[in-house]
């Protein structure tokens, strides 16, 4: 009851102030929102993936070898930490499609008739139960290539082509980013694909003789890992093992989690950047409306009100921001994190993906929004403390009108005509408000800049890798290693214009204690597939001996050109110290790379190869078809699975720019309002003198012109220093986002800035129109 | 003794203004008796409108002592003032300073709203002969009904003195006859001590007493017995 007349007061305050609440508060509900909707997908992925592993069992370890025994299943468990093991029969083949140019392939995995232990399969259609010639297939697959239940599909295995009856459509918990190996960029479920089949009519058809490839693991105490991996790795070479994989290093399982860690770091910067020029923004409001309101406040003083409930009564403007901005985004924000999650279902597959309302993250959002925004509101208005009603009463003293600086030089300031002399004298007095504009048009400018520079970048990058660094059209690959003259075999059946045999095999490299796995390929030393060049951007030879690593390779471990580092082999016993000859540039992928026959002479025999790169103007998957155990991959297969991925990502690409387009709108725009409504009177004297509304207008363009140029110029470094801090974040060891910006990105932001910028002066010019001068010279009321 | 309100005794303000003091009330003495008219004379710049802001608890004396209702309110902290000001003390602007966002009724509705014993806020607006206004904004209405709202608003606290600083100095003559005449019925009906503060010599004749200052000096201090009528006084 006591503040009755005071809310009334301040709700025709609002009214009065709407472009500006309005537009503050569309910053803060954006600011809220991106919170929401990133943090609630990044938490409903996180939980979904950890849900849909206990439910499936998700391994903790892979062991990948040559010949494991089936008796392992029964002796692991109980020692070495080992709770459960399972093993499995894996293989690549190709998936025999009714167009003969295609080339499509799949991961066959085997898999208990009923259930199995560990990876078990989430069906999504039909049944798990397998009969012999039944099959399972996985649902992304299915989708791309319209295979339902009930369907036949054709399978080549051990060299002979087999049919089968798909009975289940189902997820798989390894599989969830369903990518072909660690070679590949992006998930193409059109062209590779994972099927189950039951164990032993798959031992039976492909002859293993009783024998697996790979046995799963799920540890007793996830804190022992590193011991039972270590246990593995040192007792089971004698059944060939290539690779022990821990879960966190698992393809899938790791790319997941290095796209949870990219919407955690983007659901804490873009807020942040959002609530502080709210907050500023409010701070700044209020501080003009208490100056605006001195005489309003000392009557308010003078009639008993005490200072904090005139305090409270203009933080309420703050805080009603808050509470209406934190409730709008939030709701807006946990409605577009479903939107959002599901966006995530277009990569990655998980069938328990729920998108849960987390109503405790409502009601923390309103409540930090109303926090934060009361806290800025109480800097702008904590000036209520010093009024004195006495002194308030009096016209304030005029601001001193002292000279600027360009002032004192004389001959240009004598030639600055009268209304620009009155823009420059405003935009100098008025520093703190100025600079705020020109900040917002700044990180505006950055921000697009960033945006511009992420949709270029991945075009830059698929460019620089396939174009310039490694230019090959087809790269093939042997099941196992085999004689060069194969490649004889291969010209036989192809008209080829160039053809390499390679090697391509995982290590381990240590240097120290920093370790890491990567592939290390072999090449010719005068190889016409890559285009090496080192850090500075000077093309490097391959050297005859030593090794030369990728940079992000050279970076995990350590090493500078010139060290030795230790080369463990999964496939022999053999450790090598090799000397780093080199660091080449490389932008997808994380490898290393040797002279093949150095690398042969060190881990294999002479004259064995694992695989080849060729060009060639033939269709070369349909020519090649006939050949046994080959898997072919070519460079058009991922240009056209990377194309289907950026137009999925071009449109949260444009919903950024739109936000970064926000804040610079918003701002200016609100703070040109404050300028109108303060310089009334100003303007009214111009009016009398003859100005026109147009004239005025122009005044005020300027003053935001020259501080969108400042801006736009300081927004240049801020956009680059973004660039490199999202470069940064965003490298992994599959991207190295480390391209420059280039030129036309930067133009093209400036652009955008500048649009948006226009639109909100425009929007002011209505306002300019509607103001009736003449009345602002009659009146005096508080 | 009792009937005194207000005693204010060898009051003195200083103010600091730059690298100059300027000493806007030396040595004011008087005492003010409960229902009593009192104008307050001076040209501006003789330190009336300072004494008066003193009084009124919005602001605070160098040196010297006032008293209202035998209460040192000099030795006030600033809640004490603000309560002060809120329960015993009505003020009138010369530029009115009503809330443009509020109309007239709710400009009085507001200082109602945080006092003890208010006045029913209709029969004020009527006594100032604004009823049929009540509703309309500031910015809708003449400097006379502006500065007759103002006077409700301060009237409705039911306050002890009503302190006025030059109400009419923004109005004409006949608006200021009119605001004048209101203030004496006010006087009247409801027994508040009214302090105006003007430079207008004429108005002092119709003060119960005329306290006339010079260069922040009281120089002479009048009772008048024959206090006229509003509507007589003539400038």
């Amino acid at each position: 009851m006591v503040m009755k007349k005071l809310d009334q007061r301040l709700f025709r305050m609002i009214k009065n102030t709407k472009g500006q609440y309005i537009a503050v508060l569309a910053i803060i509900i954006t600011g809220i929102f991106v919170f929401t909707a990133v943090s609630n997908s990044s938490i409903n992925l996180k939980d979904s993936i950890n849900d849909y592993y206990v439910e499936t069992n998700f391994a903790d370890i892979f062991v990948q070898g040559l010949s494991i025994p089936e008796k392992l299943e029964r002796e692991l468990p109980g020692t070495n930490n080992i709770k459960q093991a399972e093993a499995r029969i894996v293989f690549d083949t190709s998936f025999i499609t009714e167009d003969k140019d295609e080339n499509v392939k799949v991961r066959v995995v085997s898999v208990d008739k009923n259930q199995n232990l560990i990876n078990k399969l989430f069906i999504k259609s039909g049944k798990r139960t397998l009969s012999n010639r039944d099959i399972i297939i996985i649902e992304k697959f299915a989708e791309a290539r319209n295979v339902f239940v009930g369907d036949k599909v054709k399978l080549r295995i051990n060299g002979r082509q087999q049919e089968f009856n798909v009975i289940g459509i189902a997820s798989s918990s390894e599989f969830a980013y369903m990518m072909e190996n660690e070679q590949t960029f992006l998930p193409d479920p059109k062209n590779f694909g994972v099927v189950f089949l039951e164990e032993n009519y798959l031992r039976k058809i492909y002859g293993t003789n009783g024998n697996f490839n790979e046995i799963l693991i799920i540890a007793k105490d996830e804190k022992y890992i590193e011991q039972t991996v270590d246990f593995l790795e040192d007792n089971f070479d004698k059944y060939g093992v290539t690779r022990v994989i821990k879960r966190q290093d698992q393809h899938s399982n790791n790319l997941l989690g290095q796209e949870i860690s990219g919407l955690e770091m983007m659901s804490k910067s873009i807020p942040v950047v959002f609530l502080t020029f709210a907050g500023v923004m409010l701070a700044v409001i209020l501080s003009r409306i208490v100056k605006k309101d001195r005489t309003s406040i000392g009557v308010l003083k003078a009639l008993g009100f005490t200072d904090i409930e005139i305090i409270i009564h203009y933080l309420k403007y703050a805080a009603i921001v808050g509470l209406i901005g934190g409730f709008l985004g939030s709701i807006i924000g946990t409605a577009l994190s479903g939107v959002m999650t599901n966006y995530y279902l277009v990569f990655f597959s998980i069938p328990m993906l729920t998108v849960k309302v987390y109503y405790y993250r409502i009601i923390i959002s309103v409540v930090l929004s109303l926090l934060f925004c009361t806290a800025s509101g109480f800097w702008g208005v904590k000036a209520i403390i010093k009024i004195n009603p006495a002194e308030s009463m009096k016209p304030e003293a005029p601001k001193k009108g002292k000279r600027i600086i360009i002032e004192n030089i004389k001959i240009i300031w004598s030639r600055v005509p009268f209304t620009w002399k009155i823009v420059l004298r405003n935009i100098f007095r008025e520093k703190k408000k100025f600079i705020f504009i020109g900040a917002a048009v700044a990180i505006t400018c950055g921000m697009m800049i960033m945006t511009t520079w992420m949709i270029d970048i991945i075009d830059v990058m698929f460019n620089r890798h396939y174009r310039e660094f490694m230019m090959v059209q087809y790269n093939i690959s042997f099941n196992g290693f085999t004689n060069e003259n194969v490649l004889n075999e291969l010209s036989e059946h192809l008209s080829i214009d160039k053809m390499e045999g390679r090697t391509e095999l995982p290590f381990e490299i240590e240097n120290g204690r920093e370790s890491k796995i990567a592939t290390i390929i072999g090449l010719r030393e005068n190889t016409d597939f890559y285009g090496f060049k080192n850090t500075d951007g000077n093309k490097i030879k391959l050297p005859s001996n030593g090794i030369l690593l990728s940079s992000n390779l050279a970076k995990s471990l350590n090493v500078n050109v010139g060290d030795r580092i230790l080369i463990k082999s999964f496939i022999s016993d053999k450790d090598v110290y090799v000397t780093v000859k080199g660091i080449v540039n490389q932008v997808l992928g994380i490898n290393a790379y040797m002279n093949i026959d150095y690398m042969n002479n060190k881990f294999l025999d002479k004259g064995l190869i694992n695989g080849a790169y060729l060009n060639s103007k033939d269709n070369v998957k349909s020519k090649l078809d006939d050949m046994k155990n080959i898997t072919i991959q070519s460079q058009d297969d991922m240009i056209k699975a990377f194309e289907e991925f950026t137009t999925a990502t071009a449109v949260s690409m444009g919903v950024m720019v739109v936000f970064s387009g926000i804040l610079g709108f918003v701002i200016v725009y609100s703070m040109t309002l404050m300028s109108i409504n303060e310089r009334t009177l100003e303007f009214s004297s111009l009016r009398v003198m003859g100005f026109s509304k147009k004239e005025i207008f122009n005044m005020l363009v300027r003053e935001n012109t020259i501080m969108t140029l400042i801006g736009i110029v300081a927004g240049i470094p801020i956009g680059l220093w973004l660039v490199d801090y999202m470069g940064k974040s965003f490298t992994t060891d599959i991207y190295t986002m480390a391209e420059p910006v280039n030129p036309i990105s930067i133009f093209v932001s400036i652009i955008l800035t500048i649009i948006f910028i226009i639109s909100a002066q425009l929007m002011t010019y209505v306002k300019i129109k509607k103001l009736d001068f003449m009345q602002a010279l009659k009146s005096r009321i508080t | 003794m009792s009937d005194i309100i207000l005693k204010v005794e060898k009051l003195k303000k200083d103010y600091q203004m730059g690298e100059i003091t300027v000493n806007a009330v030396k040595d004011a003495s008087f005492v003010v008796k409960k229902g009593e008219f009192v104008v307050i004379l001076g040209p501006s710049g003789s330190g009336k409108s300072t004494l008066l802001n003193i009084i009124g608890g919005m602001d605070k004396p160098t040196d010297g002592e006032v008293y209202f209702n035998k209460e040192l309110i000099t030795d006030f902290t600033d809640k004490d003032l603000t309560f002060y000001r809120r329960n015993q003390i009505g003020f009138v602007f010369q530029f009115y300073n009503l809330l443009a966002t509020l109309t007239a009724k709710e400009n009085v509705e507001l200082a109602v709203e945080i006092c003890q014993n208010p006045i029913d806020i209709d029969e004020v607006l009527e006594a100032v002969g604004l009823g049929y206004r009540a509703d309309h904004f500031p910015a809708q209405m003449s400097g006379g009904e502006q500065q007759r709202v103002a006077i409700a608003r301060a009237v409705a606290k039911n306050p002890e003195i009503l302190l006025c600083d030059e109400p009419t100095g923004a109005l004409d003559f006949e608006t200021g006859i009119q605001i004048l005449k209101v203030l004496k019925d006010i006087n009247i009906k409801y027994k508040n001590t009214v302090m105006v503060i003007t430079h207008n010599a004429s108005i002092a004749k119709m003060a119960d007493k005329v306290i006339k200052m010079r260069s922040g000096n009281i120089t002479e201090i009048i009772k008048n017995e024959n206090p006229i009528e509003p509507e007589r006084i003539e400038w």
